[in-house]
Protein backbone atom coordinates (compact mmCIF):
# COMPACT_ATOMS: atom_id res chain seq x y z
CA UNK A 1 0.00 0.00 0.00
CA UNK A 2 2.66 2.51 1.40
CA UNK A 3 6.15 2.39 1.72
CA UNK A 4 7.21 1.56 5.23
CA UNK A 5 10.13 3.43 4.93
CA UNK A 6 11.19 3.13 9.30
CA UNK A 7 11.20 -0.47 10.80
CA UNK A 8 11.38 0.32 14.19
CA UNK A 9 11.38 -1.82 17.04
CA UNK A 10 7.03 -2.20 17.21
CA UNK A 11 7.67 -4.46 13.97
CA UNK A 12 7.61 -7.59 15.95
CA UNK A 13 6.74 -9.41 12.34
CA UNK A 14 10.53 -8.88 11.60
CA UNK A 15 12.26 -11.16 14.14
CA UNK A 16 11.20 -14.77 11.88
CA UNK A 17 12.97 -15.96 9.14
CA UNK A 18 12.22 -15.67 5.56
CA UNK A 19 10.01 -18.70 5.47
CA UNK A 20 8.52 -18.43 8.52
CA UNK A 21 7.45 -15.17 7.15
CA UNK A 22 6.27 -16.67 3.50
CA UNK A 23 4.78 -19.14 5.93
CA UNK A 24 2.80 -17.07 7.58
CA UNK A 25 1.64 -14.77 4.42
CA UNK A 26 0.21 -18.33 3.13
CA UNK A 27 -1.97 -19.29 6.06
CA UNK A 28 -3.54 -15.53 6.47
CA UNK A 29 -3.87 -15.03 2.62
CA UNK A 30 -5.41 -18.36 1.59
CA UNK A 31 -8.53 -17.93 3.68
CA UNK A 32 -9.22 -14.52 2.28
CA UNK A 33 -8.27 -15.11 -1.51
CA UNK A 34 -10.91 -18.15 -1.44
CA UNK A 35 -13.57 -16.07 0.01
CA UNK A 36 -12.95 -13.26 -2.53
CA UNK A 37 -12.78 -15.86 -5.39
CA UNK A 38 -17.06 -15.91 -4.98
CA UNK A 39 -17.42 -17.60 -8.50
CA UNK A 40 -15.60 -20.81 -7.39
CA UNK A 41 -18.17 -21.31 -5.19
CA UNK A 42 -21.54 -19.95 -6.62
CA UNK A 43 -22.80 -22.75 -7.88
CA UNK A 44 -26.02 -25.23 -6.89
CA UNK A 45 -24.41 -28.41 -6.28
CA UNK A 46 -23.15 -30.67 -4.27
CA UNK A 47 -26.12 -29.64 -2.06
CA UNK A 48 -25.61 -31.08 1.18
CA UNK A 49 -29.19 -31.34 3.67
CA UNK A 50 -30.60 -29.86 0.97
CA UNK A 51 -28.39 -26.68 1.04
CA UNK A 52 -27.01 -25.15 -1.80
CA UNK A 53 -22.95 -25.23 -2.48
CA UNK A 54 -23.06 -21.67 -2.00
CA UNK A 55 -23.71 -21.49 1.33
CA UNK A 56 -22.80 -24.99 3.21
CA UNK A 57 -19.36 -24.28 1.47
CA UNK A 58 -18.71 -20.82 2.92
CA UNK A 59 -20.14 -21.77 6.27
CA UNK A 60 -17.35 -25.10 6.05
CA UNK A 61 -14.46 -22.56 4.60
CA UNK A 62 -15.13 -20.63 7.88
CA UNK A 63 -13.88 -23.89 10.27
CA UNK A 64 -10.62 -24.09 7.65
CA UNK A 65 -10.38 -20.49 7.70
CA UNK A 66 -9.86 -20.79 11.78
CA UNK A 67 -7.23 -23.57 11.47
CA UNK A 68 -5.05 -21.33 8.86
CA UNK A 69 -5.19 -18.77 11.60
CA UNK A 70 -4.58 -20.89 14.70
CA UNK A 71 -1.48 -21.80 13.02
CA UNK A 72 -0.55 -18.28 11.54
CA UNK A 73 -0.92 -16.89 15.36
CA UNK A 74 0.99 -19.67 17.20
CA UNK A 75 4.12 -19.17 14.67
CA UNK A 76 3.93 -15.23 14.77
CA UNK A 77 3.80 -16.06 18.59
CA UNK A 78 6.30 -18.25 18.71
CA UNK A 79 8.59 -15.46 16.59
CA UNK A 80 7.77 -12.59 18.51
CA UNK A 81 9.54 -14.84 21.61
CA UNK A 82 9.58 -14.22 24.77
CA UNK A 83 6.41 -15.42 26.81
CA UNK B 1 -48.32 -21.19 21.33
CA UNK B 2 -50.86 -21.38 23.97
CA UNK B 3 -51.73 -18.24 26.49
CA UNK B 4 -50.19 -20.62 29.39
CA UNK B 5 -47.38 -20.70 27.25
CA UNK B 6 -47.15 -17.14 26.31
CA UNK B 7 -46.81 -16.59 30.26
CA UNK B 8 -44.09 -19.26 30.52
CA UNK B 9 -42.29 -17.76 27.86
CA UNK B 10 -42.22 -14.55 29.77
CA UNK B 11 -41.40 -16.01 32.78
CA UNK B 12 -38.14 -17.51 31.64
CA UNK B 13 -37.46 -14.43 29.74
CA UNK B 14 -37.56 -12.23 32.77
CA UNK B 15 -36.02 -14.12 35.71
CA UNK B 16 -33.16 -14.55 33.07
CA UNK B 17 -32.85 -10.94 32.56
CA UNK B 18 -32.72 -10.31 36.51
CA UNK B 19 -29.67 -12.65 36.65
CA UNK B 20 -28.24 -10.69 33.79
CA UNK B 21 -28.82 -7.10 35.83
CA UNK B 22 -27.02 -8.95 38.82
CA UNK B 23 -24.44 -10.11 36.98
CA UNK B 24 -24.01 -6.62 35.39
CA UNK B 25 -23.75 -5.20 39.28
CA UNK B 26 -21.60 -7.75 40.23
CA UNK B 27 -18.87 -7.59 38.12
CA UNK B 28 -17.51 -3.94 39.32
CA UNK B 29 -15.56 -6.43 41.55
CA UNK B 30 -14.27 -8.51 38.92
CA UNK B 31 -10.57 -8.42 38.93
CA UNK B 32 -10.87 -4.99 40.73
CA UNK B 33 -9.28 -2.11 39.68
CA UNK B 34 -10.00 1.65 40.60
CA UNK B 35 -13.13 2.47 38.39
CA UNK B 36 -12.43 6.06 39.04
CA UNK B 37 -9.42 5.68 36.32
CA UNK B 38 -10.40 5.98 32.64
CA UNK B 39 -7.99 3.02 31.70
CA UNK B 40 -9.99 0.60 34.13
CA UNK B 41 -13.12 1.47 33.71
CA UNK B 42 -13.44 1.52 29.52
CA UNK B 43 -10.07 -1.16 29.30
CA UNK B 44 -11.15 -3.40 32.39
CA UNK B 45 -7.13 -2.82 33.31
CA UNK B 46 -6.04 -3.93 29.86
CA UNK B 47 -5.96 -7.47 31.74
CA UNK B 48 -8.03 -9.85 29.64
CA UNK B 49 -6.56 -13.14 28.67
CA UNK B 50 -7.41 -15.00 25.47
CA UNK B 51 -10.85 -16.49 26.22
CA UNK B 52 -11.98 -13.23 27.83
CA UNK B 53 -10.83 -11.10 25.28
CA UNK B 54 -12.59 -13.99 22.51
CA UNK B 55 -15.95 -13.44 24.06
CA UNK B 56 -15.85 -9.33 24.34
CA UNK B 57 -14.78 -9.34 20.44
CA UNK B 58 -17.23 -11.89 19.89
CA UNK B 59 -19.92 -9.84 21.77
CA UNK B 60 -18.87 -7.12 19.38
CA UNK B 61 -19.58 -9.34 16.11
CA UNK B 62 -22.58 -11.56 18.11
CA UNK B 63 -24.99 -8.53 17.67
CA UNK B 64 -28.13 -7.82 16.58
CA UNK B 65 -26.45 -7.64 13.31
CA UNK B 66 -26.28 -11.32 13.02
CA UNK B 67 -29.62 -12.33 15.23
CA UNK B 68 -31.51 -9.90 13.43
CA UNK B 69 -30.17 -7.84 10.33
CA UNK B 70 -28.52 -10.70 8.57
CA UNK B 71 -31.70 -13.21 8.61
CA UNK B 72 -34.09 -10.26 7.85
CA UNK B 73 -32.32 -9.45 4.24
CA UNK B 74 -31.39 -13.06 3.81
CA UNK B 75 -35.07 -14.49 4.00
CA UNK B 76 -36.41 -10.74 2.06
CA UNK B 77 -33.50 -10.75 -0.54
CA UNK B 78 -31.83 -13.56 -0.39
CA UNK B 79 -27.84 -14.79 -1.61
CA UNK B 80 -26.40 -11.50 -1.20
CA UNK B 81 -26.64 -11.40 2.18
CA UNK B 82 -24.91 -14.45 2.78
CA UNK B 83 -21.77 -11.73 2.10
CA UNK B 84 -21.41 -11.43 6.16
CA UNK B 85 -19.78 -14.97 6.24
CA UNK B 86 -17.09 -14.26 3.88
CA UNK B 87 -17.13 -10.93 6.23
CA UNK B 88 -15.95 -12.44 9.43
CA UNK B 89 -13.76 -15.22 7.57
CA UNK B 90 -11.68 -12.47 6.39
CA UNK B 91 -12.38 -9.68 9.14
CA UNK B 92 -9.77 -11.56 11.52
CA UNK B 93 -7.17 -12.09 9.09
CA UNK B 94 -6.71 -8.73 8.37
CA UNK B 95 -7.02 -7.92 12.70
CA UNK B 96 -4.10 -10.77 12.99
CA UNK B 97 -1.68 -8.45 11.27
CA UNK B 98 -3.37 -5.08 12.27
CA UNK B 99 -4.12 -5.49 16.22
CA UNK B 100 -1.26 -6.85 18.05
CA UNK B 101 1.01 -3.90 15.96
CA UNK B 102 -1.60 -1.56 17.42
CA UNK B 103 -1.90 -3.06 21.43
CA UNK B 104 1.84 -2.99 21.02
CA UNK B 105 1.84 1.11 19.69
CA UNK B 106 -0.95 1.67 22.20
CA UNK B 107 0.79 0.17 25.27
CA UNK B 108 4.36 1.87 24.84
CA UNK B 109 2.53 5.17 24.70
CA UNK B 110 -0.62 4.54 26.66
CA UNK B 111 -2.84 5.60 24.09
CA UNK B 112 -6.67 4.41 25.14
CA UNK B 113 -8.04 5.14 21.70
CA UNK B 114 -6.70 4.14 18.07
CA UNK B 115 -7.14 8.25 17.92
CA UNK B 116 -4.81 8.78 20.58
CA UNK B 117 -2.14 7.40 18.07
CA UNK B 118 -3.58 9.12 15.16
CA UNK B 119 -3.33 12.29 16.90
CA UNK B 120 -0.22 11.80 17.46
CA UNK B 121 1.37 10.47 14.59
CA UNK B 122 0.51 12.66 12.23
CA UNK B 123 1.14 15.41 15.12
CA UNK B 124 -2.77 16.81 14.36
CA UNK B 125 -4.92 17.25 17.00
CA UNK B 126 -7.53 18.75 14.20
CA UNK B 127 -7.16 15.45 12.86
CA UNK B 128 -7.55 13.30 15.54
CA UNK B 129 -10.48 15.28 16.34
CA UNK B 130 -11.98 14.80 12.85
CA UNK B 131 -11.41 10.75 13.61
CA UNK B 132 -12.80 11.19 16.80
CA UNK B 133 -16.17 12.36 15.53
CA UNK B 134 -16.22 10.22 12.50
CA UNK B 135 -15.97 7.24 14.51
CA UNK B 136 -18.17 8.65 17.41
CA UNK B 137 -20.90 9.32 14.40
CA UNK B 138 -20.37 5.72 12.67
CA UNK B 139 -20.84 3.68 16.05
CA UNK B 140 -24.69 5.53 16.26
CA UNK B 141 -26.28 4.02 13.78
CA UNK B 142 -25.05 0.26 14.43
CA UNK B 143 -26.35 1.08 18.49
CA UNK B 144 -29.84 1.92 16.72
CA UNK B 145 -29.41 -1.60 15.30
CA UNK B 146 -28.99 -2.98 18.39
CA UNK B 147 -32.36 -1.06 19.12
CA UNK B 148 -33.95 -2.37 16.32
CA UNK B 149 -33.12 -5.96 17.28
CA UNK B 150 -34.28 -5.78 21.28
CA UNK B 151 -38.01 -4.26 19.56
CA UNK B 152 -38.29 -7.22 17.24
CA UNK B 153 -37.64 -9.57 20.25
CA UNK B 154 -40.15 -7.40 22.49
CA UNK B 155 -42.95 -7.03 19.89
CA UNK B 156 -42.83 -10.83 18.98
CA UNK B 157 -43.19 -11.52 23.38
CA UNK B 158 -45.72 -8.67 23.59
CA UNK B 159 -47.75 -9.38 20.95
CA UNK B 160 -48.85 -12.68 22.33
CA UNK B 161 -50.91 -11.10 25.14
CA UNK B 162 -54.23 -9.77 24.49
CA UNK B 163 -52.98 -6.20 24.83
CA UNK B 164 -54.29 -2.82 23.77
CA UNK B 165 -51.49 -1.16 22.97
CA UNK B 166 -48.25 -3.67 22.18
CA UNK B 167 -46.41 -0.91 20.55
CA UNK B 168 -46.26 1.50 23.46
CA UNK B 169 -45.60 -1.32 26.09
CA UNK B 170 -42.53 -2.41 23.70
CA UNK B 171 -41.11 1.11 23.83
CA UNK B 172 -41.53 1.28 27.80
CA UNK B 173 -39.79 -2.15 28.15
CA UNK B 174 -37.24 -0.79 25.93
CA UNK B 175 -36.53 1.90 27.85
CA UNK B 176 -36.69 0.65 31.15
CA UNK B 177 -34.21 -1.89 29.72
CA UNK B 178 -31.74 1.32 29.11
CA UNK B 179 -31.96 3.08 32.19
CA UNK B 180 -31.13 -0.30 33.91
CA UNK B 181 -28.15 -0.69 31.46
CA UNK B 182 -27.01 2.49 31.56
CA UNK B 183 -26.58 1.98 35.26
CA UNK B 184 -24.72 -0.94 35.31
CA UNK B 185 -22.00 0.13 32.70
CA UNK B 186 -21.80 3.42 35.00
CA UNK B 187 -20.28 1.34 37.62
CA UNK B 188 -19.10 -1.71 36.39
CA UNK B 189 -17.81 0.30 33.03
CA UNK B 190 -16.12 -3.07 30.12
CA UNK B 191 -16.13 -5.29 33.40
CA UNK B 192 -20.00 -4.97 33.22
CA UNK B 193 -20.41 -5.98 29.25
CA UNK B 194 -17.47 -8.47 29.73
CA UNK B 195 -18.76 -10.44 32.12
CA UNK B 196 -22.63 -10.22 30.60
CA UNK B 197 -20.97 -11.25 27.15
CA UNK B 198 -20.20 -14.56 28.62
CA UNK B 199 -23.72 -14.89 29.97
CA UNK B 200 -25.12 -14.04 26.52
CA UNK B 201 -23.06 -15.89 24.52
CA UNK B 202 -24.02 -19.05 26.62
CA UNK B 203 -27.41 -18.58 25.34
CA UNK B 204 -26.87 -17.45 22.16
CA UNK B 205 -24.78 -20.59 21.39
CA UNK B 206 -27.40 -22.42 23.07
CA UNK B 207 -29.91 -21.38 20.57
CA UNK B 208 -28.74 -21.71 17.78
CA UNK B 209 -27.68 -24.91 17.83
CA UNK B 210 -30.48 -26.43 19.13
CA UNK B 211 -32.78 -24.42 16.37
CA UNK B 212 -30.47 -25.60 13.44
CA UNK B 213 -30.74 -29.26 14.34
CA UNK B 214 -34.71 -29.25 15.63
CA UNK B 215 -35.89 -26.93 12.98
CA UNK B 216 -34.96 -28.45 10.14
CA UNK B 217 -35.98 -31.98 11.14
CA UNK B 218 -39.38 -30.18 12.21
CA UNK B 219 -39.65 -29.02 8.79
CA UNK B 220 -37.82 -31.77 6.61
CA UNK B 221 -34.90 -30.09 5.69
CA UNK B 222 -33.55 -27.29 3.34
CA UNK B 223 -34.75 -28.84 0.45
CA UNK B 224 -38.18 -28.63 1.91
CA UNK B 225 -37.40 -24.39 2.41
CA UNK B 226 -36.47 -23.45 -0.78
CA UNK B 227 -39.28 -25.48 -2.84
CA UNK B 228 -41.42 -23.78 -0.65
CA UNK B 229 -40.31 -20.05 -2.14
CA UNK B 230 -42.40 -18.94 -5.41
CA UNK B 231 -40.09 -20.20 -8.39
CA UNK B 232 -39.79 -17.09 -9.74
CA UNK B 233 -38.12 -15.91 -6.52
CA UNK B 234 -36.00 -19.06 -5.69
CA UNK B 235 -33.20 -18.82 -8.22
CA UNK B 236 -31.72 -15.43 -5.95
CA UNK B 237 -31.99 -17.60 -2.82
CA UNK B 238 -30.21 -20.78 -3.82
CA UNK B 239 -27.06 -19.05 -5.82
CA UNK B 240 -25.67 -15.24 -6.34
CA UNK B 241 -26.95 -14.27 -9.71
CA UNK B 242 -24.10 -13.20 -11.74
CA UNK B 243 -25.17 -9.65 -11.60
CA UNK B 244 -25.02 -9.32 -7.67
CA UNK B 245 -21.12 -11.23 -7.89
CA UNK B 246 -19.57 -7.78 -7.29
CA UNK B 247 -21.72 -6.32 -4.45
CA UNK B 248 -21.28 -9.46 -2.65
CA UNK B 249 -17.36 -8.97 -2.88
CA UNK B 250 -17.63 -5.36 -2.29
CA UNK B 251 -19.64 -6.14 0.64
CA UNK B 252 -17.68 -8.69 2.19
CA UNK B 253 -14.41 -7.26 1.76
CA UNK B 254 -15.30 -3.56 2.94
CA UNK B 255 -16.52 -5.02 5.85
CA UNK B 256 -14.04 -6.94 6.58
CA UNK B 257 -12.00 -4.03 6.62
CA UNK B 258 -14.21 -1.73 8.23
CA UNK B 259 -14.83 -3.95 11.47
CA UNK B 260 -11.49 -2.63 13.01
CA UNK B 261 -11.70 0.89 12.65
CA UNK B 262 -14.63 0.65 14.81
CA UNK B 263 -13.85 2.07 17.95
CA UNK B 264 -15.67 -0.27 19.75
CA UNK B 265 -13.37 -3.16 18.27
CA UNK B 266 -10.05 -1.52 19.11
CA UNK B 267 -11.32 -1.09 22.57
CA UNK B 268 -11.90 -4.59 22.41
CA UNK B 269 -8.48 -5.02 21.35
CA UNK B 270 -6.47 -2.72 23.79
CA UNK B 271 -8.19 -4.13 27.06
CA UNK B 272 -6.36 -7.40 26.08
CA UNK B 273 -3.52 -8.36 27.87
CA UNK B 274 -0.65 -9.41 25.32
CA UNK B 275 -0.17 -9.78 21.81
CA UNK B 276 -0.21 -13.05 22.00
CA UNK B 277 -3.55 -13.36 23.47
CA UNK B 278 -5.01 -11.01 20.83
CA UNK B 279 -3.80 -13.23 17.87
CA UNK B 280 -4.85 -16.40 19.58
CA UNK B 281 -8.33 -15.25 20.61
CA UNK B 282 -8.61 -13.37 17.14
CA UNK B 283 -7.66 -16.50 15.31
CA UNK B 284 -10.66 -18.64 16.99
CA UNK B 285 -13.21 -15.75 16.27
CA UNK B 286 -14.17 -17.52 12.95
CA UNK B 287 -16.01 -20.24 15.07
CA UNK B 288 -18.14 -17.71 16.21
CA UNK B 289 -18.77 -16.80 12.26
CA UNK B 290 -19.81 -20.58 11.87
CA UNK B 291 -22.93 -19.31 14.21
CA UNK B 292 -23.73 -16.69 12.15
CA UNK B 293 -24.02 -18.66 9.03
CA UNK B 294 -26.69 -20.53 10.63
CA UNK B 295 -28.47 -17.83 11.24
CA UNK B 296 -28.28 -16.50 8.25
CA UNK B 297 -30.23 -19.24 7.26
CA UNK B 298 -32.76 -19.08 9.72
CA UNK B 299 -33.83 -16.46 6.44
CA UNK B 300 -34.24 -19.63 4.50
CA UNK B 301 -35.94 -21.66 6.75
CA UNK B 302 -38.48 -19.82 7.80
CA UNK B 303 -39.86 -20.57 4.61
CA UNK B 304 -40.73 -23.87 5.38
CA UNK B 305 -42.83 -22.84 8.61
CA UNK B 306 -46.03 -21.43 8.28
CA UNK B 307 -46.94 -20.01 11.29
CA UNK B 308 -43.39 -18.37 11.67
CA UNK B 309 -44.05 -16.65 8.08
CA UNK B 310 -47.65 -15.46 9.63
CA UNK B 311 -46.10 -13.86 12.78
CA UNK B 312 -43.37 -11.96 10.37
CA UNK B 313 -46.16 -11.25 7.89
CA UNK B 314 -47.64 -9.61 11.35
CA UNK B 315 -44.38 -7.81 12.73
CA UNK B 316 -42.06 -7.04 9.66
CA UNK B 317 -39.27 -9.18 8.12
CA UNK B 318 -37.41 -7.86 11.43
CA UNK B 319 -38.61 -10.29 13.35
CA UNK B 320 -37.28 -13.84 11.52
CA UNK B 321 -35.45 -15.39 13.79
CA UNK B 322 -37.85 -14.43 17.08
CA UNK B 323 -40.78 -15.56 15.09
CA UNK B 324 -39.16 -18.50 14.17
CA UNK B 325 -38.06 -19.38 17.53
CA UNK B 326 -41.29 -18.89 18.84
CA UNK B 327 -43.50 -20.72 16.31
CA UNK B 328 -40.75 -24.08 16.29
CA UNK B 329 -40.13 -24.62 19.74
CA UNK B 330 -40.91 -24.62 23.34
CA UNK B 331 -42.20 -21.77 24.97
CA UNK B 332 -39.35 -21.85 28.05
CA UNK B 333 -37.05 -22.46 25.50
CA UNK B 334 -37.89 -19.52 23.27
CA UNK B 335 -37.57 -17.74 26.73
CA UNK B 336 -33.97 -18.58 27.16
CA UNK B 337 -33.36 -17.59 23.17
CA UNK B 338 -35.54 -14.24 23.59
CA UNK B 339 -33.68 -13.62 26.24
CA UNK B 340 -30.30 -14.14 24.70
CA UNK B 341 -30.88 -12.42 21.16
CA UNK B 342 -32.45 -9.04 23.34
CA UNK B 343 -29.24 -8.87 26.00
CA UNK B 344 -27.44 -9.61 22.22
CA UNK B 345 -28.61 -5.88 21.69
CA UNK B 346 -28.04 -4.68 24.92
CA UNK B 347 -24.74 -5.76 25.62
CA UNK B 348 -22.97 -4.15 22.51
CA UNK B 349 -24.86 -1.06 22.71
CA UNK B 350 -23.04 -0.64 26.14
CA UNK B 351 -20.04 -1.53 24.72
CA UNK B 352 -20.23 0.81 21.69
CA UNK B 353 -21.43 3.65 24.15
CA UNK B 354 -18.46 3.30 26.21
CA UNK B 355 -15.76 3.72 23.54
CA UNK B 356 -17.70 6.62 22.08
CA UNK B 357 -17.39 8.24 25.38
CA UNK B 358 -13.60 7.85 25.84
CA UNK B 359 -13.53 9.24 22.16
CA UNK B 360 -15.40 12.39 23.17
CA UNK B 361 -13.41 12.77 26.44
CA UNK B 362 -9.84 11.83 25.24
CA UNK B 363 -10.15 13.17 22.19
CA UNK B 364 -12.13 15.95 21.92
CA UNK B 365 -12.69 17.25 25.56
CA UNK B 366 -9.48 16.88 27.12
CA UNK B 367 -7.84 18.86 23.74
CA UNK B 368 -9.74 21.45 24.53
CA UNK B 369 -9.28 21.33 28.26
CA UNK B 370 -5.73 20.03 28.63
CA UNK B 371 -5.56 19.64 32.25
CA UNK B 372 -8.57 17.92 32.97
CA UNK B 373 -8.21 15.91 36.16
CA UNK B 374 -7.70 11.81 35.53
CA UNK B 375 -10.69 11.41 37.37
CA UNK B 376 -12.71 14.33 36.07
CA UNK B 377 -11.87 12.43 32.98
CA UNK B 378 -13.19 9.12 33.89
CA UNK B 379 -16.06 10.43 35.24
CA UNK B 380 -16.84 12.17 31.97
CA UNK B 381 -16.81 9.44 30.30
CA UNK B 382 -19.22 7.57 32.40
CA UNK B 383 -21.48 9.98 31.95
CA UNK B 384 -20.98 10.80 27.86
CA UNK B 385 -21.76 6.77 28.10
CA UNK B 386 -24.99 7.27 29.43
CA UNK B 387 -25.80 10.18 26.80
CA UNK B 388 -25.07 7.97 23.67
CA UNK B 389 -26.90 5.37 23.97
CA UNK B 390 -30.00 7.36 24.97
CA UNK B 391 -29.11 9.25 21.55
CA UNK B 392 -29.01 6.01 19.99
CA UNK B 393 -32.72 5.47 21.77
CA UNK B 394 -34.15 8.48 20.55
CA UNK B 395 -33.09 8.17 16.88
CA UNK B 396 -34.71 4.99 16.71
CA UNK B 397 -38.54 6.67 17.66
CA UNK B 398 -37.48 9.21 14.78
CA UNK B 399 -36.00 7.13 11.80
CA UNK B 400 -37.52 3.70 10.61
CA UNK B 401 -35.27 2.67 8.37
CA UNK B 402 -36.45 0.08 5.18
CA UNK B 403 -34.42 -2.54 6.42
CA UNK B 404 -32.28 -2.49 10.03
CA UNK B 405 -28.85 -3.82 8.07
CA UNK B 406 -29.16 -0.50 5.80
CA UNK B 407 -28.16 1.47 9.74
CA UNK B 408 -24.86 -0.65 10.07
CA UNK B 409 -23.75 -0.24 6.66
CA UNK B 410 -23.87 3.28 6.45
CA UNK B 411 -22.20 3.52 9.78
CA UNK B 412 -19.71 1.42 7.35
CA UNK B 413 -19.00 3.87 4.65
CA UNK B 414 -18.44 6.69 7.47
CA UNK B 415 -16.14 4.24 9.74
CA UNK B 416 -14.27 3.16 6.17
CA UNK B 417 -13.09 7.05 5.95
CA UNK B 418 -10.83 6.55 8.81
CA UNK B 419 -8.91 3.39 7.08
CA UNK B 420 -6.32 5.85 5.86
CA UNK B 421 -5.50 7.53 9.18
CA UNK B 422 -5.78 4.24 11.56
CA UNK B 423 -4.36 1.33 9.44
CA UNK B 424 -1.94 3.66 7.30
CA UNK B 425 -1.02 5.75 10.06
CA UNK B 426 -0.01 2.74 11.78
CA UNK B 427 2.64 1.38 9.19
CA UNK B 428 3.84 4.40 7.45
CA UNK B 429 4.91 7.93 7.96
CA UNK B 430 4.91 8.94 4.55
CA UNK B 431 0.44 10.50 4.43
CA UNK B 432 0.61 13.86 5.31
CA UNK B 433 -2.05 15.18 7.50
CA UNK B 434 -3.40 17.41 4.73
CA UNK B 435 -3.29 14.58 2.23
CA UNK B 436 -5.00 12.69 5.25
CA UNK B 437 -7.41 15.03 5.68
CA UNK B 438 -8.26 16.08 2.23
CA UNK B 439 -8.97 12.21 1.88
CA UNK B 440 -11.47 11.86 4.94
CA UNK B 441 -13.65 15.14 3.54
CA UNK B 442 -13.98 13.59 -0.06
CA UNK B 443 -14.59 10.16 0.88
CA UNK B 444 -17.07 11.36 3.76
CA UNK B 445 -18.85 14.22 1.21
CA UNK B 446 -18.74 11.32 -2.07
CA UNK B 447 -20.23 8.41 0.61
CA UNK B 448 -23.16 10.80 1.87
CA UNK B 449 -24.01 11.74 -1.64
CA UNK B 450 -23.84 8.43 -3.10
CA UNK B 451 -25.90 7.39 -0.23
CA UNK B 452 -28.18 10.22 -1.02
CA UNK B 453 -28.40 9.61 -4.81
CA UNK B 454 -29.52 5.74 -4.00
CA UNK B 455 -32.09 6.20 -1.71
CA UNK B 456 -33.94 9.37 -3.51
CA UNK B 457 -32.60 9.93 -7.05
CA UNK B 458 -31.86 6.63 -8.60
CA UNK B 459 -34.76 4.69 -6.82
CA UNK B 460 -34.83 2.78 -10.50
CA UNK B 461 -33.50 -0.16 -8.79
CA UNK B 462 -36.10 -1.24 -6.02
CA UNK B 463 -34.55 -4.44 -5.80
CA UNK B 464 -31.32 -3.83 -4.12
CA UNK B 465 -30.87 -2.03 -1.44
CA UNK B 466 -29.61 1.38 -0.71
CA UNK B 467 -26.19 0.92 0.04
CA UNK B 468 -24.88 0.56 -3.75
CA UNK B 469 -24.27 2.17 -6.72
CA UNK B 470 -25.02 1.27 -9.84
CA UNK B 471 -22.64 1.33 -12.48
CA UNK B 472 -23.92 0.16 -16.56
CA UNK B 473 -21.31 -3.00 -17.28
CA UNK B 474 -18.77 -3.98 -16.17
CA UNK B 475 -19.09 -3.54 -12.35
CA UNK B 476 -22.91 -3.51 -12.07
CA UNK B 477 -23.48 -3.03 -8.04
CA UNK B 478 -20.69 -1.58 -5.54
CA UNK B 479 -21.20 -1.04 -2.17
CA UNK B 480 -20.64 2.99 -1.26
CA UNK B 481 -17.91 2.06 1.17
CA UNK B 482 -15.61 0.84 -1.30
CA UNK B 483 -16.13 3.61 -4.29
CA UNK B 484 -16.04 6.27 -1.58
CA UNK B 485 -12.50 4.36 0.08
CA UNK B 486 -11.34 4.59 -3.23
CA UNK B 487 -12.01 8.51 -3.66
CA UNK B 488 -10.40 8.85 0.17
CA UNK B 489 -7.41 6.96 -0.96
CA UNK B 490 -6.74 9.09 -4.01
CA UNK B 491 -6.57 12.43 -2.95
CA UNK B 492 -4.93 11.27 0.41
CA UNK B 493 -2.15 10.10 -2.23
CA UNK B 494 -2.27 12.97 -4.53
CA UNK B 495 -2.51 15.64 -2.05
CA UNK B 496 0.49 13.95 -0.21
CA UNK B 497 2.51 13.88 -2.91
CA UNK B 498 2.12 17.60 -3.95
CA UNK B 499 3.31 18.00 -0.36
CA UNK B 500 6.79 16.20 -0.65
CA UNK B 501 7.04 17.32 -4.12
CA UNK B 502 6.49 21.26 -2.82
CA UNK B 503 9.56 20.51 -0.08
CA UNK B 504 7.46 20.61 2.92
CA UNK B 505 7.83 16.44 3.50
CA UNK B 506 8.61 14.78 6.71
CA UNK B 507 5.10 16.32 8.19
CA UNK B 508 4.17 13.54 10.26
CA UNK B 509 5.71 13.08 14.13
CA UNK B 510 6.44 10.28 16.00
CA UNK B 511 7.76 12.21 19.10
Amino acid sequence: MTKDSNVNNLSIETNGTTIEKIVVAILLLVPIAVFSLTPLYNTKGPELFGLTFFYWFQAAWLVVTSIFYILAAMLLNRMEGGN
Amino acid sequence: MSSAGNYELLAVFISLFVIFIGLGFWSSRFRKGDLSDLGEWALAGRKLGTYLSWFLIGADLYTAYTFIAIPELVYEKGAIYYFAVPYVGMTFGIAMITMPRLWKIAKGKNYVTAVDMVSDKFNSKTLGMIIAFTGIAAELPYIALQIYGMQAVLIVMIGQFNVTDATTITEIALIVSFIILAAFTFTSGLRGAVITAVMKDALIFLTVIVVIIVVPLEIGGFGNAFSAMKPAAAGSYQILPSLLVNGFISLSLMSALALYLYPHAINGILSSSSTKKIRLSTALLPIYGVGLAMLALFGILIYASSPALALVGKYGPVTVVPALIYAELPPWFAGIAFLGIFIGGLVPASIMAISQANLLTRNVIKVAVPNLEPKTEARLSKYFSIMFKFIALGFIFLISPTYSLELQLVGGIIILQTMPAIFIGMYSKWLNKFGVGVGWLVGMVSGVYMIYYANFVANSFPSIETTFFKFSTPFSFLYIGLIALLLNLIFAVVITFIFHAMGKGTPTNNA
